[in-house]
């Protein structure tokens, strides 16, 4: 009874906490997604048309789909560099682990501008690539076409994501025990086969979170795409800042902002079928 | 030794976990660095409903409070103590607290929300949806040392229903800005921007509004007229202008680093002071008046209707009017100014920058206008589909 209380009161702050900064937000968007306006009269209406004028569109689709693209290769590529990172860490270095640990973290410290502005000073076409290009004789003119495209946001975006994606994937490196994979040697695995049978498997949990961890806040990305994605860059975030800040057509935005939700529900739905889902939340 | 490998994990756990919501935090504060928390506004709980501008006449015979603070929605930079001396000294105890815009987008959504500020500065293309929706109320005029002094023209812009409700502040051009050293033909109107010469150059402002407005100019067409037509060839001229579009710039800072970069030689819908920053820093640009005429914004003043300090608001709005201010204004930030006092105190160099010797420049300027919300709609949905055309 007392244990009961204590959970009670242990758990009462960080629910409170979520249903105000997430639960009521998220339904106020709810809510204004039926509105006809964002003021005035058409603020009492309720209507299914944003709804309807979202399907019709088939500009803002398109983008969705080709975000929801973006970041799909943003988190694979996100994984594939970050896990020898994080088995690295896991099986290979040892005492140096809390220190490497701390060197990957350090880039985080500066603010994300601040990196995104250094990726522009990179691949600018006044930048050290192009310097590299121009001084090598492999191109005649400096051009700031490596920067300004789609390309240029992916890249960017791996790098600040990296870091997070290694993460889970490393405490679920860290979780294994190590007594499986001497098991796998003694019945004559090879190591390689060991890591597929028994390593990758067991790190699945982590990958997949590392996968939500890129893929959930890039899907939404408006900044990037601004300082770095050029005339053809633009993310479905910027559209809906578009629709909330220049159309002041908050309904509008709120059934643009749902409909992302949708397809990070979907996805993480369907890859959770991959596994059970207490292998994750076991995490 | 065990538990100092877990602590540095844990530590490390956390700065991430902490960066993660910062990182989650920074697209607020990409537009205006400055930006700080709005200040907690803590006003006297009593007398709240009443409105402002019934209270108006009755506060001219009582004495202006001199004590409690003054809350000022406003663009960061102009919190600046140069900007209001005059205030400052008539009501030295009077705290002045500053809650920063983004957009005027920004103002119009946090005052609708009850946000309870004293003083709000959008640009005028805000200005009359703020008005119809009584957001603001009339400002008194009489009271304002320096309104005889305020271009009339510009004031005539913040006038709705025949009262006074903005004072018009700053303002500037929305032009052509050039690298003169990397163009082989400088471009002279609107309609130049479609020339290949300048193809993966060109910078556009990311405003569904200002590309509507520039489009139509080179396309000879009245920008606020248009009809459904004329609205669908606007269009198709952007899809054919944007292949040749290097990136769309979204502040002021990000244009100004792309044209010192090189990156950038042409400048869509580019603020004067951007010409001015790149003036001082060496840069070789100069800045169109094209043909067909400068785009150009004003910003200004109001008193939300929910703002319970009335005059001190007239007393701040008055001292931002200041000759001393405007002038300040013109010389540091390069912006044009609306008291004709405060000419003879800007730097004749940059008067001559800002074009504000010449006479005729307001009449010259074509002016942001109100917009309604279909338009609003229309053209921010005409920009999306422009932006992601492939």
């Amino acid at each position: 009874m007392e244990n009961r209380s204590r959970f009670t009161t242990l758990i009462m702050p960080p629910a409170i906490y979520l249903f105000l900064l997430f639960l009521l937000p998220l339904g106020v968007m709810l809510v204004f997604s039926f509105r006809a306006g964002t003021t005035g009269a058409a603020h009492n209406i309720f209507t299914l048309n944003n709804y309807r004028a979202f399907l019709e569109n088939s500009s803002f689709q398109r983008l969705l789909w080709r975000s929801a693209g973006i970041s799909f290769t943003i988190s694979i590529i996100s994984i594939i560099l970050a896990y020898p990172i994080a088995y690295y860490l896991a099986f290979r270095a040892g005492v140096n682990k809390s220190i490497l640990m701390t060197l990957i973290i350090v880039p985080t410290w500066t603010s994300y501008l601040l990196r995104i502005f250094a990726w522009k000073l990179m691949l600018g076409s006044t930048g050290v690539l192009n310097s590299i290009l121009l001084s090598t004789g492999i191109i005649e003119q400096a051009s700031p076409i490596l920067i300004y495209s789609r390309t240029a946001v992916v890249v960017t975006l791996i790098y600040v994501w990296v870091p997070f994606v290694m993460l889970p994937i490393f405490s679920s490196l860290e979780r294994i025990d190590r007594n499986l994979l001497e098991a796998a040697a003694d019945l004559g695995c090879a190591s390689w086969e060991s890591f597929l049978r028994v390593t990758l498997p067991l790190s699945m949990p982590g990958v997949v979170a590392g996968f939500f961890f890129a893929f959930i806040p890039t899907l939404g990305e408006f900044v990037t795409p601004l300082l770095v994605g050029g005339a053809q860059g633009s993310m479905y975030g910027n559209l809906i800042q578009d629709q909330f800040m220049r159309a002041l057509n908050w309904p509008m935005g709120s059934v643009m902002s749902l409909a992302m939700l949708a397809v990070v529900f979907i996805l993480m739905f369907l890859l959770t079928r991959l596994g059970p889902l207490s292998e994750l939340l076991e995490l | 030794m065990k538990s100092l490998k877990i602590s540095w994990i844990v530590l490390s756990m956390l700065v991430v976990a902490s960066l993660l919501i910062t990182a989650c935090g920074a697209p607020a504060t990409a537009k205006s660095p400055a930006a700080t928390e709005a200040p907690a506004v803590t006003e006297a709980p009593a007398a709240t409903e009443a409105p402002a501008a019934t209270e108006a006449p009755a506060a001219t015979s009582a004495p202006v409070a001199t004590t409690g603070n003054l809350v000022m929605l406003d663009w960061s930079g102009y919190e600046l103590p140069e900007f209001w001396k005059q205030f400052a000294t008539q009501y030295p105890d009077v705290k002045v607290d500053y809650s920063f815009l983004a957009e005027s987008a920004e103002a119009y959504a946090k005052i609708q929300s009850g946000f309870e500020a004293d003083l709000v500065h959008p640009c005028s293309n805000y200005w009359k949806i703020m008005v119809d929706e009584n957001l603001v109320q009339p400002i008194d005029t009489s009271k304002l040392s320096h309104w005889k002094d305020v271009n009339p023209d510009l004031a005539k812009q913040g006038e709705f229903n025949g009262k006074q409700y903005w004072a018009p502040w700053d303002w500037g051009f929305e032009s052509i800005l050039v690298r003169k050293d990397l163009v082989k033909t400088v471009p002279t109107s609107w309609a130049d921007l479609w020339n290949p010469e300048y193809k993966g150059h060109i910078a556009l402002y990311d405003s569904g509004e200002s590309a509507h407005v520039i489009t139509a100019l080179a396309l000879g067409l009245d920008p606020w007229n248009t009809t459904p037509e004329q609205d669908d060839q606007i269009k198709q001229k952007l899809l054919e202008l944007m292949p040749n579009v290097l990136t769309i710039w979204s502040s002021q800072s990000d244009l100004d680093q792309l044209i010192a970069s090189g990156d950038v030689w042409v400048a869509a819908s580019a603020w004067n002071a951007s010409y001015i920053k790149l003036l001082g820093d060496g840069v070789d640009v100069t800045y169109i008046d094209p043909t067909e005429g400068r785009a150009g914004y004003l910003c200004g003043f109001a008193i939300p209707t929910n703002s319970k300090n009335y005059d001190l608001a007239l007393a701040m709005i008055d001292a931002y009017l200041a000759p001393d201010s405007q002038a300040y204004l013109a010389n540091e930030y390069g912006y044009g100014i609306v008291n004709n006092a405060a000419l003879s105190l800007v730097d004749p160099k940059k008067a001559e920058q800002l074009s504000l010797n010449d006479q005729n420049v307001i009449s010259r300027t074509i002016f942001y206008k109100s917009i309604n919300a279909d338009q609003r709609q229309s053209w921010t949905d005409m920009w999306s589909e422009v932006k992601t055309s492939n």
